[in-house]
């Protein structure tokens, strides 16, 4: 809703004073995404914003790490600009585009005044070189491919402003490609770089287009964005034009959580992201905002690699899908801002099909289906058969937000229709090596934002996350229709018929859909994300200075 | 000269064991470093593309080629790159030394003022439920978790009294909050010592004397008893090293500082092993050091000693 459109209804008088109301309760409600609007934005002030973690690299295919992708975000333009609502990708540096009938041709006519941060202007050779990177890697600098472009061949540069990229196979899926944030695009010059020339201390050095540039960074602890005065190329559909409203951000690593909450609401920070679940009441008590904004991908959920023998027979994982609660999981540890999982994918995701009935909760279902497949009880309450234990074991993901505790919640749950579930705890090493193993991790935690259908592909193809350790050709196949069908409406049938068969194979036990929780103060505002979640200042504008 | 020079010595044999040991433990913890970098989920990369990484990382070849790899870059003060940012070590370690040197020299600082001052009032102090009371303090200092009590000391002085921000401090107030969470546990083993000394040097046949002469007990404190009392003193400061190295990751993580402590913490979560061979040494270095200038100080407070070492 714009602003002007409040002052006219509030000048309208009592009629329209109640319906100001009606729309700031809507507002209230819809405004999970963003910060409250009020009033003119002011340009000017320093924003500081509070991180959990360090960055490790600004290589736009690696900076999926939000931490990364935040930065990324803010130094970077793309070709193009996904609206986080309706997830339409939109002009940005691109003005235009065609695409061939069979998606493996692209081509972008590119804005003429647009400039990194050194100088150089971001024409069709600098964009060439930038997809050329991302599709093809290049393994020289160590720079890997990006994992959001699917079967790239070659760049043709055809004139300054017009580039076209070319694909061995049906990539539909690059249009959104070319809105992310891992494809942003760099300076010719910084695509020079090795991989760990983008790395913590060099990020002052890594050249962009985006509305900020870095110009201080202290390894570890903490970044200065300056916003650029030049920037005058937001993408079209922004109210705001020209450059941003802040002067700078101070992006500080704070990693204690009780720390990074205090700082924000003894008025020592502005923003803070990763606001813990137990924290969102005090937060939202003491007058701050809570911003939880979807990640739309593909949900929070358990895989369960059905090569484990234990997981073969499509009963047993059955039991195991009706056997958890996710309504108790998100009541129990969650808020609201946690919607309860009703498919393999978010219900805000790109080819969503509702799958609740299919998933739902029903242990006395999950005990008949472990009886039928020969499962019984034992005398410690797990059951046995040929004198095995169903006995599992799942890793805490540090990556998921209270991991240990979704986990521990879900095996007490799993314990009452009489399968073990052990919650494992290991260093990141056991990790990398025991979750790549299905018998020693025959459930696995995790999650992917990304604002396209491919998202699904991206975490249970085989040559992709393959979080399943998957076998299965006929999910593949099903996962390749998702990746190389050209039609939207075609796409959104293939993701369908993922998810219609991830649920009927019972492959996977979705929790709830994933946020990313951000807290601002009461006098920030325009603070908003992009379609997976990532902080975007450019908006954003600080009411009253900071004493 | 020849003690120099066989604790010297000693103190290479000691640095050469620690890097093989080190070296030898990371190589034998399951995955690697490129493994938890690359193979995690984030990225989606191939088997190949990661053999590819791992190559280029050299971490492909013969276990000893890598050692003498590292020992030789060691030798001519080339740590290599952390694996996790992708940033040489030297860079990282040399951004962190500076802020972890500042915490850790203020923080064992003012722990020896803290202590000092705890041990003498406790045996100075008037009224004996006083002196007991501050007898006691170092049991309750030295059972406070580090980690609580910077946050304690954040939420009281920062975040309600208002006194030092933790964010946006410039270095000065930067460091108060956090020198003071790492002084308070490490200074009551060292009062607890100190006392201890204290009152059994008193019992000493010439400080009867020294009394007998007339001496006030704040003067035999002094000039008398502290000076003998600190012989002990000073090996727990030599060993308390270590604990302020722990406790300087805790303080680094709590006040997000970072330091060689969170550098540590970090590195041991994604096994840098090349961030962790250089850290490792570095605190080898620091202890050997440290244990060898405590070794060559007690000959000068204590000149006995100094007799059995020449005649050594």
């Amino acid at each position: 809703m714009s602003t002007p459109r409040i002052r006219r209804l509030a000048a309208a008088g009592t009629a329209a004073l109640a319906a100001v109301a009606l729309l700031a309760s809507c507002a209230a409600q819809s405004g999970t995404t963003q910060t409250a609007e009020g009033g003119d934005p002011v340009e000017g002030g320093t924003l500081t914003y509070l991180e959990y973690q360090a960055h490790t690299t600004l290589y736009p295919p690696q900076a999926g790490f939000y931490p990364n992708g935040g930065i990324v975000n803010s130094i970077t333009a793309r070709l193009t600009w996904q609206d986080p609502e309706s997830l339409e990708i939109e002009p940005w540096v691109a003005t235009e585009w065609t695409v061939n009938e069979d998606a493996t041709e692209y081509t972008f006519e590119l804005r003429d005044d647009v400039t990194f941060s050194d100088g150089t202007v971001v024409d069709a050779a600098a964009v060439a070189k930038n997809f050329d990177t991302y599709g093809l890697g290049n393994k020289e600098l160590g720079l890997t491919i990006s994992e959001a472009i699917n079967n790239y061949a070659s760049s043709e540069v055809v004139d300054d402003d017009t580039v076209t990229f070319r694909f061995s196979a049906p990539a539909p899926g690059f249009l959104q490609a070319t809105s992310t944030i891992n494809s942003g695009l760099l300076s010719p010059a910084t695509l020079d770089r090795k991989l760990e020339e983008f790395g913590a201390g060099a990020s002052a050095e890594i050249i962009g287009a985006g509305p900020f540039v870095v110009t201080e960074e202290e390894i570890g602890t903490s970044l200065h964005l300056e916003a650029r005065e030049d920037y005058d190329w937001a993408p079209p559909s922004f109210e705001h034009q020209g450059r941003a409203y802040l002067d700078a951000i101070d992006i500080v690593v704070t990693p204690e959580d009780s720390v990074r909450i205090g700082s924000l609401l003894a008025g020592q920070a502005d923003v803070i992201r990763y606001v813990q679940a137990f924290d969102e009441a005090q937060v939202a008590s003491a007058g701050f905002e809570i911003v939880a904004a979807p990640t739309r991908g593909v949900n929070n959920s358990l895989g369960l690699r059905f090569t484990n023998p234990l997981l073969s027979d499509v009963r047993v994982r059955q039991a195991l899908v009706h056997g958890v609660d996710a309504q108790e999981v998100v009541d129990t540890i969650f808020t609201e801002n946690y919607p309860v999982a009703t498919s393999q994918l978010a219900s805000t995701a790109a080819g969503y099909k509702d799958e609740s009935k299919a998933l739902a909760f029903d242990p006395e279902l999950s005990e008949e289906l472990l009886d039928e497949a020969g499962w019984a009880v034992g005398a410690d309450g797990i059951r046995e058969k040929d004198g095995e234990r169903l006995s599992l074991t799942v890793y805490e993901a540090k990556p998921q937000p209270l991991s240990k505790q979704t986990l521990e919640l879900v095996s007490q749950q799993l314990a009452k229709i009489g399968v073990e579930l052990n919650v494992k705890a290991g260093d990141a090493g056991s990790y990398a090596t025991d979750t790549l193993d299905p018998l020693k991790t025959a459930l696995y935690h995790s999650m992917v934002g990304r604002a396209d259908h491919d998202v699904i592909k991206s975490q249970y193809f085989t040559k992709n996350r393959n979080t399943l350790l998957s076998n299965d050709a006929k999910l593949d196949e099903l996962l390749t229709a998702v990746a190389s069908e050209p039609d939207a409406a075609e796409r959104d049938k293939a993701s369908a018929a993922v998810q219609d068969y991830l649920t009927e194979q019972a492959y996977v036990i979705p929790l709830f859909e994933e946020p990313q929780v951000y807290g601002a103060a009461p006098y920030v505002h325009g603070f908003t994300t992009e379609a997976v979640a990532r902080p975007l200042f450019y908006d954003t504008w600080v009411e009253k200075q900071k004493k | 000269m020849p003690y120099l020079a066989r604790r010297v010595g000693q103190a290479l044999v000691v640095l050469v064991l620690a890097f093989t040991v080190t070296f030898v433990l990371l190589q034998a913890l399951p995955g690697d470093a490129v493994l938890i970098k690359f193979e995690s989920p984030e990225l989606g990369l191939s088997p190949e593309e990661i053999d590819d990484i791992r190559a280029s990382y050299g971490a492909d070849v013969p276990l000893w080629q890598q050692y003498l790899h590292t020992v030789s870059g060691f030798l001519v003060g080339d740590f290599g790159y952390s694996v996790q940012y992708g940033t040489p070590v030297h860079e990282l370690l040399g951004a962190a030394l500076p802020e972890t040197l500042a915490l850790a020299g203020l923080g064992f600082l003012v722990a020896v003022l803290l202590a000092v001052a705890l041990a003498f009032l406790s045996t100075l102090a008037p009224f004996a439920w006083l002196r007991q009371a501050l007898r006691s303090l170092p049991g309750v200092f030295v059972s406070v978790p580090v980690f609580w009590l910077g946050i304690v000391l954040i939420q009281v002085f920062s975040f309600q009294l208002n006194l030092v921000p933790v964010i946006g401090a410039d270095p000065v107030q930067a460091l108060i909050l956090p020198v003071l969470t790492l002084a308070i546990p490490i200074s009551a083993p060292l009062a607890q010592v100190l006392a201890r000394s204290i009152d059994d040097v008193q019992l000493s046949p010439f400080v009867a004397v020294v009394r007998a002469k007339g001496a006030g007990p704040a003067r035999v404190l002094w000039r008398d008893v502290a000076r003998n009392a600190l012989l002990p003193t000073i090996t727990i400061a030599g060993v308390l090293i270590g604990e302020l190295i722990g406790g300087a990751v805790v303080t680094e993580t709590v006040f997000g500082r970072a330091g060689v402590g969170r550098l540590t913490e970090q590195a041991v979560t994604n096994q840098d092993v090349a961030v962790l061979q250089a850290i490792v040494i570095l605190a080898a270095v620091v202890f050997v050091v440290v244990n060898l200038v405590v070794d060559l100080v007690y000959p000068v407070l204590d000149p006995r000693l100094k007799r059995k070492a020449v005649a050594a």
